[in-house]
This record gives C-alpha cells, structure tokens and sequence, in this order.
C-alpha cells in the first residue's frame, strides 16, 4: 500500500533552537521565517513508573517563546528511538502531542535510528543515533509504529536519515532504496539532513550526489544543514561551523527538486556559537533565504548544476 | 526476537569495550544469543570496524559532558587524570540508563562517596553539587531544604572552583551551608558559621545570606 505524501506549509528558513543560540534568534530578521526545537528539552521525564511521568520546563518554554519571537516552531526530537527491537513508548508520542497542541507544531520529526537497548531487567541509552540495518524486517518493524505516530499526532511527521560512522554489512537494500520504501509504506517524511549524507559519503567512500539522484525526493519535507569537523581520520556531523561548499552544491542541486519540502533548517550546537561567530552565521542564513526564495519563483528557479564534493 | 539481541550486543560493543575486546578475540562465540547467523557475523565485522571505536569515542563524549554539566566544580576538582580513571570504574559498572542523566550524576556522587580519594576538599563539593541537583532537579512539590557541612571556608572554596582554580589552602571555617528553592526562583543559599568549641550553629549572628545560584554559592 502506497500512503500519499504529506503536505507541509512553506515556511522557509529555520535555526535549530539552543539556548546560546538567542542572541542569534534576536538579531535576525527576515532572513529568518521558523524556529525548530528539540522538544524533549521542555519536559523532564521521571521514568515510566512514575506518576506523573512528564513535568514541564516553564521557565525553558518561556526562553524558547521569548526566542521564537513568535516564528512558527516546529519540533525535531531526540526520543523517541523508533527504531528500537524491544520497545516503543507511546506515551513519548502522546507528549510530543501535548505540546504540539501548546506550540502549534506546523510538522515533527525525530530520528531513524536507535538509541535505547534492552540491558538486562532495564534499558541502556546509548546517547548517540545507532545505525538500523536496512532490511525488509526493520521496514515491518517501523511501518506500523510511524502509523501509530501519525494517528496520536495529526500533523505529518518526518523521519531524519542518519549519520553512521560504521554500516551494517550485507544490508538487502542500499539507503535510498530503503528511505524510498519505508516513506511510501509508512506515509512518513524525511528530514533529508544533506550534512549527514555529505559525511557519510567522505567517510565511507560514495558519491553523495549519486545517492541523492536515486531518491524520490517527494518524500523530503524538511532539508537540514550543517557544518562539521576532523577527528581522527573521520569527518563528524558535529554541528560545528558554517555549511561547508560541497553542502551548498548538494542543497542548490536538490532544493528545486523536492516539491513538499516545508523548510530548510540550519543546525549548529550552542557551544560553536561564540567561536563562529554571529555574522558569519546570519550570512549563511540570508544566503539560505535567498535560495529559497529563487526556488519559491519558478521563473527565477536556478538551473541544477552538476555537484561536486571536495 | 533476535532483533533486540543484535541491538542489545550493539550497544554493548560501543558502551563496554571488555565486551568488545572478547568479541575481536573470539569472534561470534563471544556473543549471547538468540542470534540469527548474518546478525552474529554483522556483530563480528562492526567490532572490527574503526568506526565502532569513534562511536565509543562520541558516546563516551556525550556521557563525560552530561556529568561535567551536572557537577562541574567535582570534575575541576578531581583533574583530567583521576576523572577519568573515577569515570571508567564507575562506568564499568554503570551502563547508561536515564536520558537526562541526573539520575547518574547522582550514582557518581554516591560512588565517589565509598571511594578512598585524597582530596581534603572532594566531600564537601560533592556534598554541595549534590544538595544542588536535588534542589534543581524537576519534582512534583516543593524542593526538600538541603544543609550541607563544610569544614573549610565554602565561599573560599566554592568561589575557587567556580573561577575555574584549584583550591589551594582554604582557611578552616566549620559551618553549614542552607539551601532551599521556591517554585522556579533560583536557590538561595545562607551560611550559618559554628559557634566554636562546642560546634553548635549559630544561625542568630553567624548566618549570611548567599544569593547565588547553581554552583556559584
């Protein structure tokens, strides 16, 4: 069964929100249109026994708020796990719901990865995405549940293609194959974070372009970006600095082709924000406004050029 | 459900490296089942992968900095070297659990309680950095009022390790440290001095109020 695609309003250009990260959301302007959060950050959970399980972060939603300067939110989590064998917490979902209907979320996604694993009588977290391997039984396993997400919370939902820093071998599919079925099985969008795919392919050896061509891009609801860094003979998705050249050719390559995409979000961790520096961020913003709005006038649309990675 | 063995094993390979050393030494027999044959032999070749290792090296890096978070001025205090051989005992016994972490800032306290430290100073931070997560950490109700004894100067102390210092003969000053929170102002600590010999507490003449927050009494 094919599911259609969802529909995302158009907002434009967005930051991943992080608390040092204000003083950015307060200088900008109109190269600015949406603000994304983590969601988990507005919440503490105490634990599935506990009664009540979730409390709320007032004083962090009043800091987000204050942030946003009433810009659309939409919420990118870190949770869920939903790729995890041996579990899956509905009552997360129901959270994310709680606060969509407090913030409005136009659209929310999280991560297609796992974090949490069974150990022993409990759980372990592993606090970074693992990688799923790309099989027709993780494809079953995730169908349902992506059904599940999208029934407790009635705006579309995305799922985010992940860095790995190693794959699971003898996988049945490749990565565009299974990121195709699994959207059209499931009715899921895809957060396509081009910085993730650009670090995959630097590190283990593939032509990002490639991959993307083999995409069926009407699936990417959201494009994130990014900039990273070296460490010991790997290149991370740290979030780290400005978007590097050869995510800029990736991004102005695809962004006239994806034709339900709602957003493209810039991402850099907090602890960067000093050492980048506030003007060389906005200019990625304004840059990243422009592109979007050459894409939004289909007489002005760039041409595709070829892409290159350095 | 073979699926959750293979990510239960994949997990431990990142986050126990013993386990990761017998499974490169022994190969698929390392590995507790139930597992199909294509898991195990995927297991075998991630242990092997260098990935693996900076994968470790990123989880490792997330856990540090959630403890660093929660109780800066006891990581100062125990330099790089020993934080780092506490981190590795304490982990060797602690697989990660909590997403939020303060649950294992708290273990890590009690852990480093029963350890023998030479640090004249490390059990009146802990005490301290201990009384601040209580009264910061999310709960239904009011935060429990925290008293933490000093035996030396706090604001000496405290004041050092927080402009990033290591204490260096801090004046002995018995007195408690009385902390409390209301609602989602900040903690406002007050330090009520002893009255020596006898060590009572004198909070009419002896008590001053500290209006910091967090780690900066």
């Amino acid at each position: 069964m094919r599911f259609p695609t969802p529909t995302l309003p158009k907002l434009g250009v967005g930051v991943a929100y992080q608390a040092p990260l204000a003083p950015l959301l307060a200088a900008a302007g109109p190269e600015l249109d949406y603000v994304e959060v983590v969601p988990d950050i507005l919440w503490t959970d105490l634990g599935r026994a506990a009664e009540p399980r979730y409390l709320d972060d007032r004083a962090g939603r009043r800091a987000l708020e204050h942030a946003a300067a009433a810009r659309p939110i939409v919420a990118h989590g870190i949770g869920l796990s939903i790729g995890s064998a041996g579990m899956f917490d509905t009552a997360h979902v129901d959270q994310v719901e709680r606060w969509r209907r407090r913030l409005g979320f136009a659209w929310h996604s999280d991560h297609l990865a796992f974090h949490l694993a069974e150990h022993g009588d409990g759980s372990m977290n592993v606090g970074i995405t693992l990688p799923l391997p790309r099989d027709r039984e993780t494809v079953e396993l995730l169908v349902p549940r992506i059904r599940e997400v999208r029934q407790r919370v009635p705006v579309p939902f995305l799922l985010e293609n992940n860095v790995y820093h190693f794959d699971i071998p003898e996988c049945e599919m490749d990565e565009p194959t299974f990121l195709n079925r699994l959207c059209r099985e499931s009715g899921c969008g895809l957060v396509l974070d081009l910085h993730n795919v650009y670090t995959n392919a630097r590190n283990h050896g593939f032509d990002a372009a490639a991959m993307l061509a083999e995409m069926e891009l009407e699936h990417v609801g959201e494009i994130h970006v990014a900039g990273g860094m070296e460490l010991d003979g790997f290149y991370l998705d740290a979030h780290s600095d400005t978007i590097p050249d050869p995510v800029w050719a990736l991004l102005e390559w695809i962004l006239p082709r994806c034709p339900n995409v709602g957003g493209v979000t810039f991402e850099l961790f907090g602890s960067w924000f000093e050492s980048v520096g506030n003007a060389r961020i906005r200019a990625d913003l304004r840059r990243l406004r422009a592109l979007w709005a050459a894409v939004l006038r289909p007489a002005r649309r760039p041409a595709p050029r070829a892409v290159e990675l350095a | 459900m073979t699926a959750l063995a293979f990510q239960t094993a994949l997990a431990r390979l990142i986050v126990e490296p013993d386990f990761r050393d017998a499974v490169r030494g022994e190969g698929a027999s390392a590995l507790p089942g139930p597992l199909t044959a294509l898991e195990a032999s995927r297991l075998v070749t991630i242990a092997h992968d260098r990935g693996l290792d900076m994968n470790r090296t990123l989880h490792k890096g997330f856990r540090l900095g959630k403890l660093r978070a929660l109780l800066p001025l006891t990581c100062k205090l125990l330099m790089p070297s020993r934080l780092a051989g506490e981190v590795a005992a304490f982990w060797h016994d602690n697989p990660p659990a909590s997403f939020s972490f303060l649950p294992e800032a708290l273990e890590f306290c009690a852990f480093l309680e029963g350890r023998p430290l030479r640090s004249i100073y490390l059990a009146e931070v802990l005490a301290y950095e201990r009384a601040v997560l209580e009264l910061e950490r999310a709960r239904v109700g009011p935060a429990p009022p925290q008293s933490v004894r000093f035996r030396h100067d706090p604001v000496r102390l405290l004041g050092a390790l927080a402009a990033g210092w290591r204490p260096r003969a801090v004046p002995a000053r018995p007195c408690l440290l009385l902390g409390s929170k209301d609602g989602d102002a900040p903690v406002r600590w007050t330090l009520v001095d002893a009255v020596s010999p006898s060590g009572r507490y004198d909070r009419r003449h002896g008590a001053s109020e500290c209006g910091a927050k967090g780690s900066t009494a």
